[in-house]
C-alpha cells in the first residue's frame, strides 16, 4: 500500500532504482519501477489535473480528476494510482480525456458556491486553475439550486472550514492519518450531503493544523490568522529560514505592504519535507510590529543625542578602547544572540577575541556542558535510515515540533523503531544490540546524557549518531561560529572566558566595565532582574540592537539592528545544514546590516584585513576559517570530522 | 475671391454673433452624460451595507495598479457589507487613474462604479488619493447626496430620481450617524474634498512604528 516512490525520504534509495520506459503522449521516458503515471507525465512536463493524490501522501484515487488513456485497458485509469510498468503507453490529451475532464468539473462545481471573491483561496486555487484550463465554459446547472452546507465553521484558533467549498478530496483526513497520525478530522454523513467536520464537533487540538491549508487543493480549509489578508498577486515571495527554532524549516515568506503576512512552507525533503508547525507558521505577527531602534544614539550624561552610524562607532571604539586600555580584555563581555546570523555570529567573536582581547563571549545565557562536532552528526533525514532512534526526554519534540512528524514518517514507512525514554534512562535497559544504525535525538541541556546514551550504545558494527536540538534558529550556527566561551571556531579549544550569565554577575560586580551585546534584548531578557542589574552598574554598553527595550534603553551608544527578517547570511540548522537567509522586509533604519557595522567597529578599533563587512564576502572569509562550512554551499551540510573516524 | 472673403467673414460673424458653447466653470456646470467615466463611486446597498466585499478584483484588473484593497473579516453581529468579507481599506490614486472603467466591469458586486465628476486639481498631493469614506456613497441621507449640489459626486448620475428612499433600519446605524457628520459639509472650493483629509499612511509606519 505505502508507496515508497513517491515520497522519497532520502538521497539514496531512488539512485539505483530500476528504470522502466513509458510512452505518454508520443513522447518516452525512462522511470524508476514503481512510479505513478502522474509523476512520470510531469517529469515529461506534461500536466494531469490532480485534486486527491498529493506528493506526500499515499494515493487512493477517490477523485476520477486524473484519468488518463492507459494502453488497452477497458476503462480510463487514475493516473495518480497507476504504476508504470515498461512499455506502457499512455494518452492524456485526447478528445476522450477532456470530455471526462470537463465533466469531472462540472461535477465538482454543480454544488461549488461562487465564493471566489471572497474566498482566501482565490488566485491559488487549483479547483479555478483546473476549471479555467480543463473545465465546461459554462454551467447547464442553474445557480439558484445549488445545495448548501455550514459556511465559516471555526475548527480552532487556527483553522477555518467551510464544508460548501469542500471537493471531498479526502487529503486533509488522510494527512491527519498519514502525517501526523492524529485523528481529528472525519467525513461525516453519505451521499450528496457528505462533509468533512472534526471529530465528534470537537475543535481541533494538533500542533500541526497549519499545514491543512495547504493540503486542501480548494479555500475549504483556510488560516484563521491571514483571513482575508491578501491575495496571493499581492504577496511578495521571499525564500526564507522558520524563525521559530533550529530545526531550520524552509518557508516562502509573503510580504504585502512591508509587513508579512504569511509563511508557507517551502518543500524541503531533506529538513521539514513540507510541514511545518504552528509555532513556527503562525509566529507571523511577532514580525510586524514592536517599537524599534530607527537611529543611532549616544548616550551621555543623561542626555540622549542622535547622530550618524559614522559617529556611533567612533564613539563606540573610543568607550571600547578606552577600558580595553584601562582594565584589559577581562573587562569587557560580549553577548550575542542565537537570532544572529552565522556571518554577524563569527565576525562577532573575532572582534571580541581578536581585537579585544577578551574570552568573554557567548550567545546565550549558559554554557550547557561540552560541545562538540558529534553531536549533530544525524542527519534529520537520515533518521528514517535508522533502525532505532531513542529520544531523550520530551524536550527535543517539544522545542522543534517538525521533528515529530519525521519520527512519525520513520515509523509508518520506514519502520523505524522509535524509542522515546528519560533524560536517564540507563542504555542496557533498552535493549538495543546487533542493530546497524541508531540515532540518539537530546536536547542541548541534556547533551551530557546523551553522549553517555551514544558511547553505550556504540559496538563494534553499530554506529550511533546523535542529533542535539539547540535553541534560537542559529542556535547551531553561533556554535559552529565559536561564539561561545571555552570554544572558538570549529569548537577549537580556546582560553576560557565568562558565559553569559557569568558575565552578567560580573558585570553587576563591577568587574566587568564594558558590554558590547549584538542583538542581545531577547537573552538579556531571559536573565530578568540579573540583566536589569548589569545594565545598571556598567557604563560603557555598546549595543547594535533592533528593538527597543531594556538594552536599547540603558546603553552608551545605541547602533539600531536589523531584525531577523531584514538581513542577508546564513544559518545553521539542527543538524549543520548551512540555510540562506535574505531580507523580506525593507529595514526599518538606514543604519548598514550588522556585519557591516561590526567591521567598521574592528577597523576603529585598529584592526585591519576586516574588508567591508559584506555579507557574502564574510561568508567567504568565514567558509575558508572552518573546514566543514567550505562544502556547505546553500542548503548542504557542514559535515565534520567525527572524533576517532576519518571522514 | 471676394466672394470666398464674404463667406468665410459671414461664417465668423456668425458665430461672433451666436450665443457662446463655453460655460464658465466651476460656476456653471455641464451635466455629464450618463455613461461618463470620472470620479470613482463606492455604492451601498438600500439597507446601508456595503456593497464592496474587499474581493480585490478591481485591484487586479486596473491596469495601472491605482487601487489599494485592505480587506477585513466582518463582524457577524454588525457586518459593513453582506457576507465574510469587506473592504476596511480602499483607496484610489486619481492622479494615475486612466478611467479605463476596467475596474468597474471587474468588480462582482457592481460595487464601484465610475461617476460624474472630474475636476480633481488639488493644492495638495496626498488629497488626490482618494480614501474609502470619501468613495462611499453617503448613507442613509440619499436624497441630499444626490442632489445637483452634490459635489461628492456620489451616486449623482446613478439614479437621479430624487425620490427619497427609506434607508430603513440598519444594523449600523451607530457608524452611520458618524459617517453622516462627515458628509455633512463639503467644503467649497477644495472639489468637495475637505480639508483634514487623513494623508497617505505609510503602512510601515502604521504598522512597524
Ligand atoms: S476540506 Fe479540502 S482537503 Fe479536506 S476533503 Fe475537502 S477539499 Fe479535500
Ligand atoms: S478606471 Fe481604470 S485606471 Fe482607474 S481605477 Fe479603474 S481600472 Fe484603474
Ligand atoms: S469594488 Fe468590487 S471588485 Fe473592488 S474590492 Fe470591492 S467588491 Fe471587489
Ligand atoms: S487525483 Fe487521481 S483520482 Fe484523484
Amino acid at each position: 500500500m505505502a508507496n515508497k516512490t513517491t515520497t522519497p525520504s532520502s538521497s539514496e534509495g531512488l539512485a539505483e532504482a530500476e528504470k522502466v520506459t513509458v510512452t505518454i503522449d508520443g513522447r518516452e521516458v525512462a522511470v524508476p519501477r514503481g512510479s505513478l503515471v502522474v509523476d512520470a507525465a510531469s517529469s515529461l512536463g506534461i500536466h494531469i489535473p490532480i485534486y486527491c493524490a498529493h506528493p506526500k501522501l499515499d494515493p487512493v484515487a477517490v477523485c476520477r480528476m486524473c484519468l488518463v488513456r492507459v494502453g488497452k485497458m477497458p476503462r480510463l485509469q487514475p493516473a495518480c494510482a497507476t504504476v508504470v510498468s515498461d512499455g506502457m503507453v499512455v494518452t492524456t490529451q485526447s478528445p476522450e480525456v477532456a470530455k471526462v475532464r470537463e465533466g469531472m468539473l462540472e461535477f465538482l462545481l454543480l454544488n461549488h458556491p461562487l465564493d471566489c471573491p471572497v474566498c482566501d483561496r482565490g488566485g491559488e486555487c487549483d479547483l479555478q486553475d483546473f476549471a479555467v484550463r480543463y473545465g465546461p465554459q459554462t454551467s447547464r446547472f442553474p445557480i439558484t439550486q445549488k445545495s448548501h452546507a455550514a459556511k465559516a465553521v471555526v475548527l480552532s484558533d487556527k483553522i477555518e472550514l467551510d464544508q460548501e467549498r469542500c471537493i471531498l478530496c479526502w487529503r486533509c483526513t488522510r494527512y491527519y492519518d498519514e502525517i501526523t497520525g492524529e485523528k481529528e478530522l472525519v467525513l461525516v454523513r453519505r451521499g450528496i450531503d457528505t462533509v468533512i467536520d472534526s471529530f465528534n464537533g470537537e475543535p481541533l487540538t494538533s500542533d500541526f493544523q497549519g499545514n491543512l491549508p495547504e493540503v486542501c487543493p480548494v479555500g475549504a480549509l483556510t488560516h484563521r490568522q491571514y483571513r482575508f489578508q491578501a491575495r496571493p498577486w499581492d504577496l511578495q515571495r521571499t525564500k526564507g529560514i522558520c524563525p521559530e527554532c533550529s530545526y531550520g524549516c524552509n518557508i516562502n515568506i509573503d510580504a504585502r505592504d512591508f509587513e508579512i503576512k504569511r509563511f508557507a512552507s517551502r518543500d524541503n525533503p531533506q529538513v521539514e519535507d513540507m510541514w511545518l508547525c504552528d509555532r513556527g507558521r503562525y509566529s507571523v505577527e511577532k514580525w510586524s510590529h514592536g517599537s524599534r531602534v530607527r537611529h543611532p544614539l549616544i548616550r551621555a550624561g543623561g542626555e540622549v543625542r542622535e547622530v550618524g552610524v559614522d559617529e556611533a562607532v567612533a564613539e563606540a571604539a573610543r568607550q571600547l578602547g578606552e577600558v580595553l586600555r584601562l582594565h584589559g580584555g577581562g573587562a569587557i563581555g560580549v553577548i550575542g544572540s542565537p537570532m544572529l546570523t552565522n556571518e554577524e555570529l563569527w565576525l562577532l567573536q573575532r572582534l571580541a577575541r581578536e581585537t579585544l582581547d577578551c574570552h568573554n563571549c557567548d550567545h546565550q545565557l549558559d554554557e550547557l556542558g561540552n560541545v562538540s562536532a558529534d553531536e549533530h552528526s544525524l542527519g534529520i533525514a537520515e533518521i528514517e535510515d535508522c533502525e532505532t532512534v531513542v529520544v531523550l526526554g520530551a524536550e527535543p519534540e517539544a522545542n522543534t515540533p517538525v521533528l515529530t512528524l519525521r519520527l512519525h514518517k520513520a515509523q509508518l514507512r520506514r519502520g523505524v523503531e522509535v524509542r522515546r525514554v528519560e533524560h536517564d534512562a540507563s542504555p542496557a535497559s533498552l535493549g538495543i544490540k546487533g542493530k546497524r544504525l541508531v540515532g540518539v535525538i537530546a536536547d542541548e541541556v541534556h547533551r551530557a546524557y546523551a553522549a553517555d546514551m551514544a558511547d553505550a550504545l556504540a559496538s563494534g558494527n553499530t554506529l550511533v549518531k546523535r542529533l542535539t536540538v539547540t535553541r534560537g534558529v542559529n542556535g547551531r550556527g553561533a556554535k559552529d561560529m565559536g561564539m561561545l566561551p571555552t570554544q572558538g571556531p570549529g569548537y577549537s579549544r580556546v582560553t576560557g572566558g565568562k558565559d553569559g550569565r557569568q558575565i552578567l554577575h560580573a558585570a553587576s560586580a563591577g568587574a566587568i566595565k564594558a558590554l558590547l551585546l549584538v542583538g542581545a534584548e531577547t537573552v538579556l531578557r531571559g536573565a530578568g532582574i540579573l540583566a536589569e542589574k548589569a545594565l545598571a552598574k556598567v557604563d560603557v554598553i555598546i549595543a547594535i540592537e533592533p528593538r527597543a527595550g531594556i538594552v536599547a534603553n540603558a546603553a552608551s551608544v545605541v547602533i539600531p539592528g536589523h531584525t531577523y527578517f531584514e538581513k542577508r547570511g546564513s544559518v545553521t540548522n539542527v543538524e549543520g545544514r548551512v540555510q540562506r537567509v535574505s531580507p523580506a522586509l525593507p529595514p526599518a533604519t538606514a543604519a548598514p546590516q550588522e556585519t557591516r557595522v561590526l567591521a567598521m567597529l574592528a577597523a576603529a578599533l585598529g584592526a585591519t584585513g576586516w574588508g567591508t563587512g559584506d555579507p557574502f564576502e564574510v561568508n567567504t572569509m568565514l567558509s575558508q576559517a572552518i573546514d566543514a562550512y567550505r562544502g556547505a554551499g546553500n542548503g548542504g551540510r557542514a559535515l565534520w570530522k567525527r572524533q576517532g573516524e576519518p571522514r | 475671391m471676394f466672394k470666398e472673403i464674404i463667406k468665410g467673414m459671414a461664417i465668423t460673424l456668425r458665430y461672433g454673433l451666436s450665443r457662446p458653447i463655453t460655460v464658465q466653470w466651476p460656476e456653471e456646470q455641464k451635466p455629464a452624460t450618463p455613461r461618463h467615466r470620472g470620479r470613482h463611486i463606492l455604492h451601498r446597498y438600500y439597507n446601508g451595507l456595503e456593497k464592496c466585499i474587499g474581493c480585490e478584483l478591481c485591484a487586479a484588473a486596473c491596469p495601472v495598479g491605482c487601487i489599494y484593497v485592505g480587506p477585513a473579516e466582518n463582524d457577524p453581529l454588525n457586518p459593513v457589507s453582506p457576507g465574510e468579507r469587506y473592504a476596511k481599506r480602499y483607496e484610489i490614486n486619481l492622479m494615475r487613474c486612466i478611467f479605463c472603467g476596467y475596474c468597474a466591469s471587474a468588480c462582482p458586486t457592481e460595487a464601484i462604479t465610475l461617476g460624474p465628476q472630474c475636476d480633481f486639481a488639488n493644492y495638495r498631493r496626498e488629497r488626490t488619493v482618494l480614501t474609502k469614506q470619501e468613495l462611499l456613497e453617503a448613507w442613509p441621507k440619499f436624497e441630499r447626496s444626490r442632489g445637483d449640489m452634490n459635489q461628492r459626486g456620489a451616486g449623482a448620475d446613478q439614479r437621479s430620481t430624487g425620490k427619497s428612499l427609506n434607508p430603513g433600519p440598519s444594523p449600523r446605524l451607530a457608524w452611520e450617524a458618524q459617517a453622516d457628520e462627515t458628509h455633512e459639509a463639503p467644503l467649497p472650493g477644495h472639489g468637495g474634498i475637505p480639508v483634514n483629509v487623513p494623508g497617505v499612511i505609510d503602512p510601515s509606519e502604521e504598522s512597524r512604528a
